[in-house]
């Protein structure tokens, strides 16, 4: 649409959109500032905003052992962090295929995360954090690898079966989430696999396949079906043409439905706490600093939310771009 | 597509689907028409429609059902229009797009536990929006059963229109740019271009956001739970909240999975316009 040219316009624009930055950001600011307050300058009747800060909320919600100790180890730390970056942002210059540069990068960071409670003396947290990596990241791949799949077949097949199936889905989608805690737990109990990321992890990805194969087809939608019929006179088949030619091109949409199943994933509460019994996830690791009367509890609640909102909101920030052109792409057209 | 390809493709994500999600379904329909409560696991007993009779028959249900409609007459229009508004407004910019989008997506990628606490925070006693309220217009803001419902209205908005703004934004990206070029050779002004050109090319998008705000809002819960810390005195039970009262505080599983059954027929009467585009474009030839 046309921009205006009127500099009063333009500057009341930027005003308008600096107080909604404002209205966005301020309570995560405030819980940030809380977070490196000592208990008096949180509990205060007024709000301060100038106080000294300080890092032993969260030394005591990651750590049960004092920050002196686990300096050195801190700064291992983030030396081994500096350099696999180093190594990431040069893939190029590596005489080797860039992904496999990236997937051996990812893998030494988990492996030194995985192997970083066995050296240091690591608090619940950080066992909360590894389990809710994990599961999230095996919901993400099981979800979506199944879910694209489903969603191409749905655009594709024209029959009144693909209906049905679309509004089964639906129907598990409005479902109450309180109606399957008792069905879900059950399952659990009889299945075995009660207090295991593998049960929590299928039974995210039955709960948000609805979401994601309704969001997928809808991008699938839009592909035109010459693009892979070109591919399959060629002779491939049509999951070789969906592997080699479809999913290429889908990106954007499949890395924008990816973001929404991470959240999902990533922020579920009820699940977690029905299916698990000590390998919390990080949502419900927080729920204990929900009440109480300790004026500790305050700042170490702040702590929490802060280390459980930063990696999502970087993870989310980071892949921003492909957000909006993801939704440009496929859900506009209707 | 042949139906042995089709199979193959839809066949991993329909099996997951129907083997975890159909117990649950079932599960509600069958112990929506049974007598059961904590005691009596082992045991339920056959009442036929009686739960649905008292869940209808009970005035409780019908006021969560009042505030859970009038949450969605306020909370779904409002995020439509103020993130069309600061959609557009971010549309006439280009520096700082960046900044402003990330900023807007705190709120709403925030997990709901903890999104809910930081928002009372800030409403408490000693927090910052209570302070200021206090300092500027000496206001003292107390819970009850004006300002919590108040509360958990606005609390909707500061979560959902951010998505609203950038699903609306990325719309607008799309423009058909002929349309507008010509409506520009016309002199139309940047109002008859946003009522001509841009609205019609969002309508899709006001259906999508529409429809996914009131299946949500249907849904709310988390935050009536944190904001109302569980005292009934605040009179803003929603339908989520009445159902989570009637299965774990009084312990009436069968009435509560009746009220699930209504829940899922609620939402699909609602949808009904949505479901008849989908059938058409799925059986259509092409």
């Amino acid at each position: 649409m046309t921009r205006t040219d009127n500099p009063i316009a333009r500057f009341l624009i930027y005003i308008a959109l600096a107080l909604f930055t404002l209205y966005n950001v301020l309570p995560f600011a405030w819980t940030i500032m809380s977070s490196i307050k000592l208990p008096k300058d949180a509990n205060a009747r007024i709000p301060r905003f100038v106080f000294r800060p300080t890092g032993e909320n969260y030394s005591e919600l990651w750590l049960n052992m004092t920050p002196e100790a686990f300096a050195p180890f801190g700064l291992a730390l983030l030396l081994i962090f500096f350099i696999l970056v180093v190594i990431a942002l040069s893939a190029k210059r590596i005489p080797a295929p860039n992904s496999a540069v990236y997937l051996g990068c990812i893998f030494a960071g988990v492996a030194v995360a995985l192997a970083l409670p066995r050296v240091v003396n690591t608090a619940e947290f950080y066992d909360y954090l590894i389990n809710s990596v994990i599961v999230t990241t095996g919901t993400l791949c099981v979800s979506l690898s199944i879910g694209a799949l489903a969603g191409y077949g749905l655009a594709r097949f024209r029959h009144v079966v693909s209906v049905y199936i679309l509004v089964i889905a639906l129907a598990f989608r409005s479902l109450p989430s309180l109606a399957l805690v008792l069905p879900f737990y059950y399952l659990g109990q009889l299945s075995g696999l009660y207090d295991t990321h593998i049960l929590l992890i299928l039974c995210l990805v039955a709960t948000n396949q609805p979401f994601t194969i309704w969001m997928l087809r809808s991008f699938f939608m839009e592909i035109p079906r010459e693009i892979e019929e070109a591919a399959m006179i060629d002779g491939a088949g049509r999951l070789k043409s969906f592997i080699s030619v479809i999913v290429p091109i889908m990106w954007p949409g499949i890395i924008t439905t990816g973001l929404f199943t991470l959240l999902l994933a990533y922020n579920d509460f009820l699940l977690a706490r029905i299916l698990t019994q000590i390998n919390w996830t990080l949502p419900v690791g927080i729920a204990q600093f929900t009440g109480g009367e300790d004026p500790g509890h305050v700042t170490l609640a702040a702590a929490a939310s802060v280390s459980v909102t930063l990696p999502i909101l970087v993870v989310i920030i980071f892949f921003q771009k492909y957000l909006i052109r993801g939704l440009a792409s496929g859900a506009v057209k209707g | 597509m042949k139906k042995g390809t089709f199979s193959f493709f839809v066949g991993p994500s329909v099996f997951i689907m129907l083997a975890l999600m159909t117990a649950p379904l079932l599960a509600s329909i069958v112990l929506g028409l049974h007598y059961i409560t904590f005691r009596n696991l082992d045991a339920p007993v056959w009442v036929g429609i009686q739960n649905y009779e008292e869940v209808l028959g009970d005035p409780e249900f019908w006021d969560s059902l009042e505030f859970t409609l009038l949450f969605i007459a306020i909370a779904v229009p409002a995020r439509i229009v103020l993130g069309l508004l600061f959609a557009l407004l971010l549309d006439q910019v280009t520096r700082f797009r960046g900044v402003f989008v990330a900023a807007a997506l705190v709120p709403f990628v925030m997990t709901p536990v903890v999104g809910t606490l930081i928002f009372r925070d800030m409403f408490d006693r000693g927090g910052p929006y209570w302070y200021w309220m206090q300092q500027l217009f000496d206001y003292r803001l107390f819970m009850n059963s004006t300002t919590v419902p108040l509360l958990i209205i606005f609390h909707s908005i500061w979560t959902a229109t951010p998505f609203a703004m950038i699903v609306l934004f990325a719309g607008l990206q799309t423009l058909p740019q002929e349309s507008l070029e010509a409506a520009r050779v016309d002199g139309a002004t940047w109002l008859r271009q946003l009522w001509h050109v841009a609205i019609p090319h969002l309508r899709s998008l006001f259906v999508f956001i529409g429809l996914i705000s009131i299946m949500d809002a249907y849904r709310v819960f988390d935050s009536v739970f944190v904001l109302t810390s569980q005292n009934p005195i605040y009179d803003s039970e929603t339908i989520m909240y009445y159902n989570f009262q009637v299965a774990l505080t009084f312990g009436r599983l069968g009435k509560a999975n009746a009220m699930s059954v209504l829940t899922v027929l609620g939402i699909f009467v609602v949808l009904i316009p949505f479901l008849v585009i989908t059938y058409r474009e799925q059986t259509e030839e092409d």
